[in-house]
């Protein structure tokens, strides 16, 4: 205060008023380099070891740095290692790191990594996604306790070589490594801290920020990482990271200016954007399928042409553009359209009423006794318009749906359990159709919702996940997915849109299909 | 006086147990687990986790160690928050809860006394009919509607004030006052029925009739007892304002107790629940004793009842 009074005192005249002024101006800008985004909740954790949310997922991001990352578009770039190499065989991978240090200025090593991947795949280290690396050699039969961490099959060559051995070939393990699960952890750190390495003022990482504070419910703050490799290119000087309560409260928080970017607003403003905000409203598809699964088990969905005749009474159409009105994209493969190279051979599927009601009569429902099924979501507005909507067109050939909701965490709990007829089903995450694909396999456990079986369709993923080259391995994934999809074990409708609202002063904030945005990417005018 | 004491501290132990454990064997009977989501995780995944928190043994010997370790005052681990224990996830959030409670409770009280008095000593005027239907307004406006209402008008269109989170003690405003507004309407419409009560109490007539000046009789004789009603509302009002405070953190996304009790029980987080469970028993209980104990204290009827009964 008396400083400021001094200072005050001294500022007479033109010439200190103009010093007063440039001062003003560059403590202004000194605060626009600070970026404020809203969360859709708090972290429940930033060890990247135990995360399970995408909401932790965008904030590690900044924080750390893979093996691979993603470019400001979305793409698999080059992360911690420079450049890699694949053995013919497609089993062994090797990473050559760059040059870069952890955010005390220690130097990252191959060494780290190994540290790392075994931690994630401790037992007890009780990672929740520890199984995103099961394709690592005895990776799963360490996580599962029969083997020591020591046998995981990644070491270091020298301190700038990592090898990753897997146990079958798996074209798109770059993708896979940029999950926080791959993520290096700083092992000088942890064995000095042991669990509260997580704490701001232990907190040390090796991406392009690092921690500075985190108040539970309140913000996640992060700084400039002055040890990061490309730090000349990291234009903001830090970050906040906001929860907010629900999409409503962040909608109203960045109309107010107290946020630059927010993740959700409700869809019901989108229109009034459209017109008010256009520069700031940024919808995007993202890499999703969302679904109906029949419980094939089970009557009346054990009968094939009762699963067609309820598929061919779906218009895909309107549901997209009269219903969710979000620029969502309706789809009848389980792969979403953006996923590069992929190229789905599954029918279209448009409405044909007359040939569902028929089908319905063949299984042996009519006018008097017709097909009643009960339709389960899980609560939410926009599932509750689609399923309402659904039920209606059901309705045109003659299928009597009731509808049943219930909270997400109940809702999935009772498809893993497969008490269910028809319900709501939502698959996100990567960019490669197997990952969607395999949904339907036998082998992958209840996350096959609906139980569907087929040899034939086995056998072609099978073929397919032992195959090198990645064009080979998709043309059975196109074959397997024909062949499951012409027996309606699911129906595929659409791919979500993402809503974000981003302040024009922002700038390198590109859509992309992840909906993954980093911050060193980012300036801000 | 002791004896009731014990016996009122004893009877708050045994409501407090009980609640616990119906709180405990409620959340293990609700569907779907901390780990449960559309992704079913691989069963050596979910072993791992199981045993982390302890979830594999039987419910007995969990609920065992849970109330053992109670007694020692932890509340173990949050599950889902992995990097805080439970008590510094509550030591977070119950300032602010409190703080808002409070304010709230204030607001209440500023708006509604005045507001009630003045009704009653202007009975049946045109300004008790506009206080009066004013207050059942304000009864019915609870704070789900105003939140979002005052954000739009004081944050976003006028951008007077912060439209959430807690930066800064302005951004305590608009949630206390929301909160506040049902209850002052409560207070008030309390206020105004005691104090016409009171108004034609012969002692008031009298004093009236010996030509004591209004804003005397009002201060001095009406106000006092008409506040009785009113002291005995706070208990159990002070109570729901603290409970109450759920839906206003969750409006102006306030790092308050609320909002980690609401998101715990959608994530099945266990001993999160269970914790803003024991806060808001003991709270309540806390409460109730002390207006229980006042009563004693205070009201005569009360005491020579409790006499009779132990007699």
């Amino acid at each position: 205060m008396i400083q400021l009074r001094r200072f005050q005192g001294t500022c007479q005249g033109s010439t200190a008023a103009l010093l007063c002024m440039l001062l003003a101006s560059s403590i202004l800008a000194n605060e626009l380099s600070s970026l404020r985004i809203g969360s859709p909740g708090d972290p429940q954790t930033l060890d990247p070891h135990r995360y399970t949310l995408n909401l932790e997922e965008h904030i590690l991001k900044d924080m750390f740095l893979g093996l691979t990352t993603m470019d400001a578009k979305g793409a698999i770039v080059p992360g911690s290692a420079a450049s890699w190499d694949v053995s013919s065989d497609g089993l062994v991978w090797t990473f050559h790191l760059r040059d870069n240090a952890w955010s005390d200025g220690a130097p990252v090593r191959a060494e780290d990594f190994v540290f790392s991947f075994q931690r994630l795949l401790n037992p007890e280290t009780a990672a929740p996604l520890a199984f995103f690396l099961y394709g690592i050699e005895n990776a799963r039969e360490i996580n599962g306790g029969k083997v020591e961490p020591t046998e995981l099959g990644v070491s270091a060559l020298d301190t700038q070589t990592l090898e990753i051995r897997l146990e079958q070939p798996f074209p798109y393990f770059a993708e896979r490594l940029f999950y926080p699960t791959g993520y290096p952890v700083p092992q000088h750190v942890i064995e000095k801290h042991g669990s509260d390495w997580i704490k701001p003022q232990n907190w040390v990482s090796n991406g392009p920020y690092s921690l500075s504070d985190w108040k539970p419910q309140q913000a996640v703050e992060l700084q400039r990482n002055p040890h990061f490799f490309d730090l000349e290119n990291v234009r903001i000087d830090s970050v906040k990271y906001v929860p907010v309560a629900d999409a409503l409260a962040g909608y109203h928080r960045f109309l107010a200016d107290e946020l630059d970017i927010v993740g959700d607003f409700p869809a019901g403003e989108i229109e009034s954007l459209r017109e008010s905000r256009p520069d700031s409203l940024r919808l995007s598809s993202l890499l999703s399928t969302m679904y109906l699964v029949f419980n094939v088990t089970e009557p009346p969905f054990d009968d094939v042409r009762v699963r067609r005749a309820l598929a061919l009474a779906i218009d895909r159409d309107k549901l997209t553009q009269k219903v969710l009105r979000s620029d969502e994209i309706g789809n009848a493969s389980m792969v979403p359209p953006m996923v590069p190279g992929y190229k789905s051979v599954v029918e279209t599927n448009s409405p044909d009423l007359a040939l569902a009601r028929s089908l319905l009569k063949q299984a042996g429902y009519t006018e008097e006794e017709p097909l009643k099924v009960t339709l389960r979501y899980f609560t939410g507005s926009e599932s509750k318009q689609v399923h309402v909507a659904i039920a209606a067109m059901w309705q045109e050939i003659g299928v009597q749906a009731s509808l049943h909701h219930t909270e997400l965490k109940v809702h999935f709990s009772d498809l893993h359990s497969g008490d269910f007829e028809v319900a709501q089903a939502g698959w996100f995450g990567e960019n490669n159709p197997e990952h969607y694909i395999e949904l339907l396999w036998s082998q992958i456990g209840s996350n096959n919702y609906g139980r569907y079986q087929s040899a034939e369709f086995d056998a072609l993923l099978e073929q397919a996940k032992n195959t090198v080259g990645q064009k080979a391995r998709e043309k059975l994934l196109q074959q397997a997915e024909s062949v499951a999809l012409n027996e309606f074990p699911v129906i595929p409708l659409y791919s979500v849109t993402v809503r974000n609202l981003v302040n024009p002063r922002v700038g390198g904030w590109y859509t992309n299909p992840r909906n993954s945005h980093g911050v060193r990417y980012m300036t801000l005018k | 006086m002791a004896r009731f004491v014990l016996r009122r501290i004893a009877f708050m132990l045994i409501t407090f147990w009980v609640v616990i454990s119906v709180a405990f064997l409620l959340l293990r009977l609700a569907p779907g687990g901390p780990f449960d989501g559309d992704r079913r995780m691989p069963p050596e995944v979910e072993a791992n986790l199981l045993n982390a928190y302890n979830l594999d043994e039987p419910l007995y010997i969990q609920y065992g160690r849970y109330v053992w370790d109670l007694l020692r005052f932890d509340l173990g681990p949050s599950i889902k928050h992995h990097d805080f224990t439970v008590s510094e996830l509550i030591a977070a959030g119950l300032p602010v809860s409190l703080t808002v409670g409070a304010l709230a409770l204030v607001i209440a009280l500023v708006l509604g006394v005045p507001i009630g008095s003045i009704a009653a000593f202007r009975h049946n005027s045109w300004l008790d009919n506009c206080l009066s239907s004013s207050t059942t307004f304000g009864l019915a406006l609870p704070p789900i509607v105003t939140g979002p209402l005052f954000v739009l008008l004081f944050a976003v269109m006028l951008q007077w004030l912060p439209a959430g989170g807690m930066d800064s003690a302005s951004s305590l405003i608009l949630p206390s006052i929301a909160l506040a507004i049902p209850h002052a309407a409560a207070i008030a419409k309390l206020m105004r029925g005691s104090c016409i009560d009171t108004l034609g109490q012969n002692h008031i007539l009298t004093a009236r009739s010996k030509g004591l000046n209004s804003v005397r009789l009002a201060i001095h004789h009406v106000l006092p007892s008409a506040m009785i009603p009113v002291l005995s509302f706070l208990g159990p009002a002070a109570a729901t304002l603290i409970a109450g405070s759920l839906v206003i953190e969750e409006v102006f996304s306030l790092p308050g107790l609320g909002r980690y009790f609401v998101q715990g029980a959608l994530n099945r987080d266990y001993t999160l629940v269970m914790g803003g469970v024991v806060v808001y028993a003991g709270l309540i209980l806390l409460l109730n004793f002390v207006v229980d104990t006042l009563y004693f204290r205070f009201d005569p009827r009360i005491r020579s009842q409790k006499q009779s009964e132990a007699l």
